[in-house]
């Protein structure tokens, strides 16, 4: 396994020049060229946070101007499943972009993008043995029976590429589905349908145990081993969430960055297409599994302006959150707004409504072939039954041909630059000095959020994790006659003011400060 | 000039025991029934002891023991200082790795210092009354006992060695930012009055509603509703020292170790005291690393103070279901035997008795690695007087104690100090190591009984043995052969819990010196029903061994007549029988 997974990265680097990295998606070794040409540029500082087991780097850039860390920031995260190479290039072209053609936008926020959370699994897609892979490179016993990754997934055909197998067999819950042959699906039963194969992964039953590839020779997925929801002990997850050193050492940095205000994740999760639904029952137990009613309007507007600005529409997309996912983490776990989506989805063709059947439907309409056909192997688990190998093509239907993605690149550029517009903004107005004589000034202002968000999601005002707004008055504790030095304000509603006043003794003048990292910050000087 | 004699005497007998003094002072001792007599390690149970101190007891212990102890470091705490545990077997008749063990530690929250001593109590017993003991003997050679007396090394120093009152610091060193304010620790505890103790402040008021008892000028008592008093109460001593107009509001933490687990985690909002994920603390990982890595462990217990409980998980209601009916019969049973161990101890449920509490270390042991786990809260205030006051006592009891059986040691009194913030204001108050702490006297026997509640926890971890070997002719050259393993003790080998999620690997039952045609679990031996095992039936996987239960695993050989067979579980330890 170690050796083909050497000759692919050979491969990848030595095959790896301009031709390919302009007709398929980039190598982790193009893509790391690629970042450190960004971390080039005067507003970019590309970090490493650490390596996987596999030996990979974590990336983050850390795009801005000025002050970074007092302006609201947007994280945008790529490669949360390894087999979706599309977000990797997603959020690559997002950071090229920004930097090229909208760094005005950085004069009022600043960009976390990290482009790449399962570099172990996205090399899959460059290996001479392709599969959509999810684990990492760490040893886990996901069928928990004492002995790790003994029963991966076996190229039967040969043809570099895992697929799945049937075997006819009159006890077995799949047949041909009757939008198109190629497909299978499960039989209606309950309609005195009856089954005409067992279907499996490509693979042998390694371990005799009678089972087929549910001892994957891969290791935690990133994107199912946080701490919302955690599915402990199932394959891939692990025994407890956040015990990988790309989780880890991800989380540690994200709590350190107290300016983020928003999350853009491309996964196969979707709260962009279709807002995430409020259930009051849900909300109100005391562990929340649903969005919060506040924030639930704040996903529909966000949702709206994605719709506008995206021109493709979701098809057959039901996942608006997976459990241990990142998405949910951002929101539950962080209490920062997140938003996900794949970023594509396969078009609805032909009114076929078997996933599957229009996949392939569209598939054939371009003349992709994304398709292995059907094809007789002798399988040693099997004697003397008939199997078949083939199926969809590993990553064809989560990823778009390459030349498609430049086009969906842009629409979400766009529209993560719409949600950064739309970001807390503190303002003063309506400053007042009065003089009640004997050398006393009361000042009073209005500190106004002028955003369509709130400083402080409903969620994110719970959080310790998000810090208040803090008013402070720098005149010392002798001139101050009343009102606070230091004032923390929980939260500011979009377009909602707060009237501060106090009484301040003397002459000269004073500054009031305002805000809050993730929220931006305001000065204003006072004559007195 | 006496102590310091008796000090010397003191380190020379821990240091070498061939000291012609100690002997001298040896033969003047007569033997107490269940206490080590002529300890080599001679350790005072009536004081406490710095995490250093803690340490240093740790390796002379081992020093002394090297057939029966050893030390190490699991990890390192926050301000890098050891994680130190004690092994404790005995190493000639097995790796402790193959031994089922029992985990043991204490002061996970910072001020509950005493866990540290008692853990360090249950090690100096079993090193100590092993040559004289035969049920120790036979304990060391079956069980190993893995003691941390302390897993949050920094905070315990700082509540010996800084201000603090008996509730600080909880949490560990790390300092966080706990009023929001985007400052981090500026507003620490001031001890006005340098004497190591955080207590009260209080001022003369004309509106106060509290007066100076006449009787006993320490106790402030409130007026009727329809009095005048003389006092106001002004909260903890300390000064508002970042001008927000609170006193002591942003300090060491605020986190809570013990909401830091990696079973049903919950973060801050939900449960607060957490951290950012499950094992942000290194103090905590280095604890969940070496149970990961020692699966041998069965039994666990925590020292926490105070109350007086033996507790086991849930700790959240959201987890009744994890802790099924025959995981309870065992846990009630050594929990209700320890309420008769530990006078004026009571066995209860986290979360129905006491509060609900998510990602903590017992629901992690039981939850996530199958082990059966209790909490002791440590020190109950029966043990002043024999007399039920449900718990953690009254501030009445508290004075009167000080009164008649520590003479007045365990209060500051009152003492005038001018505030910058409040004027002229008096300072007093319980010491921090009254309350929650036992006073010196009492550490030794309550140290005893709570150890003997675990010794009787780890006797009950699972021992296996091979026994009643049969074999019957079957004719054309092939017998067959069924082999009983037995489990004399309550635990077995895998808790429900642990066999709901395979937690643990299955146990194997292994044949050798026979040629081996099909293997089989037997289900029912008279009515004749086998589960067959199709591959490698020579080493039968059996997924549980009872407590007080039995397995019989059955082969049919073609050869062989010098067998032997071995049985290898992971928390049962290992065994063997041959022909």
């Amino acid at each position: 396994m170690k050796k083909i997974l050497l000759t692919g990265l050979l491969l990848g680097s030595l095959i790896g020049g301009e031709l390919l990295a302009q007709s398929d998606y980039p190598t982790l070794s193009q893509v790391t060229q690629r970042l450190q040409k960004l971390g080039g540029n005067a507003s970019v500082e590309l970090k490493s946070l650490t390596k996987t087991e596999g030996g990979k780097d974590i990336y983050v850039l850390k795009v801005g101007t000025g002050a970074k860390d007092q302006k609201p920031a947007i994280a945008v995260v790529g490669g949360v499943e390894g087999y979706q190479v599309l977000s990797v290039e997603l959020a690559l072209q997002f950071a090229e972009k920004l930097v090229a053609e909208h760094a005005a936008a950085l004069e009022q926020t600043t960009f976390y993008i990290f482009p790449n959370m399962s570099p172990d699994a996205y090399e899959q897609y460059h290996a001479s043995l392709k599969y959509e892979r999810r684990g990492n490179a760490v040893a886990v016993d996901h069928d928990r029976d004492g002995a790790a990754g003994e029963n991966g997934y076996s190229d039967l055909n040969g043809d570099g590429l895992i697929t799945w197998m049937r075997v006819e067999d009159p006890m077995g819950e799949w047949t041909l589905s009757k939008e198109d042959e190629r497909v299978l699906v499960k039989a209606d039963r309950a309609k005195g349908e009856a089954g005409k194969y067992s279907l499996y992964r490509e693979s042998r039953d390694e371990d005799q145990d009678g089972k087929f590839a549910e001892d994957l020779k891969e290791g935690i997925a990133f994107n199912k081993s946080l701490t919302y929801k955690f599915p402990v002990f199932e394959p891939l997850a692990g025994d407890f969430a956040v015990s990988q050193k790309e989780s880890r050492a991800m989380l540690d940095y994200l709590f350190e960055q107290w300016n983020i205000f928003a999350f853009v994740t491309f996964s196969p999760a979707n709260n962009l297409s279709t807002p995430l639904k409020y259930s009051a029952g849900d909300a109100k137990k005391r562990v929340i599994t649903s969005i919060l009613e506040k924030d639930q309007a704040i996903n529909a507007m966000v949702s709206g302006i994605y719709n506008e600005t995206v021109s493709q529409k979701a098809f057959q997309q039901s996942n608006q959150g997976t459990d241990g996912d990142f998405f949910q983490w951002a929101y539950f776990h962080f209490a920062r707004l997140s938003f996900s989506t794949p970023g594509y989805w396969t078009p609805e063709w032909k009114e076929k409504t078997n996933a599957d059947a229009n996949f392939l439907a569209w598939s054939d309409s371009l003349g992709r072939d994304a398709f292995v056909p059907w094809t007789e192997v002798k399988h040693p688990d099997f004697p003397g039954k008939k199997v078949e190998v083939g199926g969809i093509k590993p990553f064809a239907a989560s990823n778009p041909a390459f030349d498609q993605v430049g086009g969906i690149a842009e629409e979400h550029t766009a529209f993560i630059l719409k949600l950064a517009e739309m970001q807390p903004k503190l303002e003063i107005h309506n400053l007042k000095t009065e003089e009640l004589g004997n050398g006393l000034t009361r000042i009073s202002l209005d500190l106004y959020n002028n955003s369509p968000l709130p400083t402080h999601s409903e969620m994110g005002e719970k959080s310790r994790w998000l810090r208040k707004i803090r008013i402070d008055l720098d005149a010392s504790a002798d001139k101050l006659v009343s009102g606070d030095k230091i004032k923390l304000v929980d939260s500011l509603g979009a377009f909602e003011k707060t009237s501060l006043s106090w009484i301040v003794r003397g002459g000269g003048s004073v500054t009031v400060k305002a805000g809050a990292p993730h929220a931006g910050f305001v000065t204003q000087s006072v004559k007195l | 000039m006496k102590t310091k004699n008796l000090i010397v005497a003191l380190a020379l007998g821990a240091l070498s025991l061939g000291s012609i003094d100690s002997h001298a002072q040896q033969e003047n001792y007569f033997r107490a029934i269940g206490t080590p007599h002529k300890p080599k390690v001679e350790i005072a149970w009536n004081r406490y002891y710095s995490a250093e101190g803690l340490w240093d007891w740790m390796k002379k212990i081992a020093a002394a023991h090297p057939d029966l102890a050893k030390v190490e470091a699991i990890g390192k705490s926050v301000e890098g200082r050891d994680i130190l545990t004690l092994t404790i077997t005995d190493f000639s008749t097995g790796k402790d790795t193959e031994k089922p063990a029992m985990w043991i530690d204490g002061n996970i929250h910072s001020n509950e210092i005493q866990g540290g001593e008692f853990s360090l109590y249950v090690a100096w017993y079993l090193t100590e009354m092993h040559a004289d003991n035969e049920f120790v003997k036979q304990l060391l050679k079956d069980k190993t006992f893995y003691i941390t007396p302390t897993i949050n090394p920094d905070a315990r120093n700082n509540f010996f060695k800084e201000p603090n009152n008996a509730n600080t610091p909880r949490s560990g060193m790390m300092v966080l930012d706990n009023d929001g304010d985007g400052l981090a620790g500026e507003d620490m505890m001031d001890d006005l009055d340098g004497d190591g103790h955080i207590t009260m402040m209080i001022r003369k008021s004309p509106t106060g509603r509290f007066i100076k008892d006449p009787l006993d000028p320490r106790r402030l008592m409130a007026v009727g509703p329809n009095q005048v008093g003389d006092y106001e109460m002004l909260g903890q001593e300390g000064l508002d020292n970042d001008g927000d107009g609170q006193v002591n509001d942003d300090g060491v933490g605020y986190y809570d170790p013990n909401r830091d687990w990696g079973w049903n985690w919950q973060p801050d909002y939900i449960q607060r005291g957490a951290l950012k994920y499950p094992f942000t603390l290194p103090e905590n990982r280095s604890v969940m690393e070496f149970v990961m890595k020692h699966p041998n462990i069965a039994g666990a217990q925590s020292f926490h103070n105070s109350g007086g409980m033996i507790l086991r998980g849930p700790g959240a209601e959201e987890d009744v279901n994890t802790y099924n009916r025959e995981d309870i019969r065992i846990y009630d049973a050594i929990g209700k035997k320890g309420e008769e161990m530990i006078p004026g101890y009571r066995y209860l449920t986290v979360y129905k008795d006491l509060y609900s509490v998510f990602g903590g270390e017992l629901d992690w042991f039981y939850g996530n690695r199958g082990i059966f786990t209790y909490s002791n809260e440590l020190m109950v205030s029966y043990l002043y007087f024999h007399q039920q006051s449900g718990g953690r006592g009254s501030q009445d009891e508290q004075f009167k104690v000080d009164e008649l059986l520590t003479f007045g040691d365990a209060y500051v009194n009152f003492k005038e100090f001018e505030h910058p913030q409040f004027g002229k204001v008096e300072i007093g108050g319980f010491k921090k190591t009254f309350g929650r702490a036992h006073p010196g006297f009492l550490l030794e026997q309550d140290a005893h009984r709570n150890a003997a509640f675990t010794i009787y926890h780890a006797y009950h971890t699972p021992k296996l043995s091979v026994l009643d070997v049969k074999e019957e002719d079957l004719g054309g050259g092939l017998k067959a052969i069924t082999a009983t393993i037995f489990n004399e003790r309550m635990m077995p080998t895998h808790a429900s819990q642990d066999l709901k999620y395979k937690i643990e690997r299955p146990d194997y039952v292994s044949i050798s010196g026979a040629k081996v045609v099909a293997g089989f679990v037997v289900e029912d031996a008279d009515m004749r029903k086998f589960a067959e095992q199709k591959h490698s039936p020579e080493k039968i996987a059996v997924e549980n061994v009872p407590g007080m239960g039995a397995v019989k695993v059955k082969w049919i050989v073609s050869s062989g007549s010098n067998y032997s067979i071995s049985v290898d579980s992971a928390k049962g330890g290992k065994t063997s029988w041959k022909k």
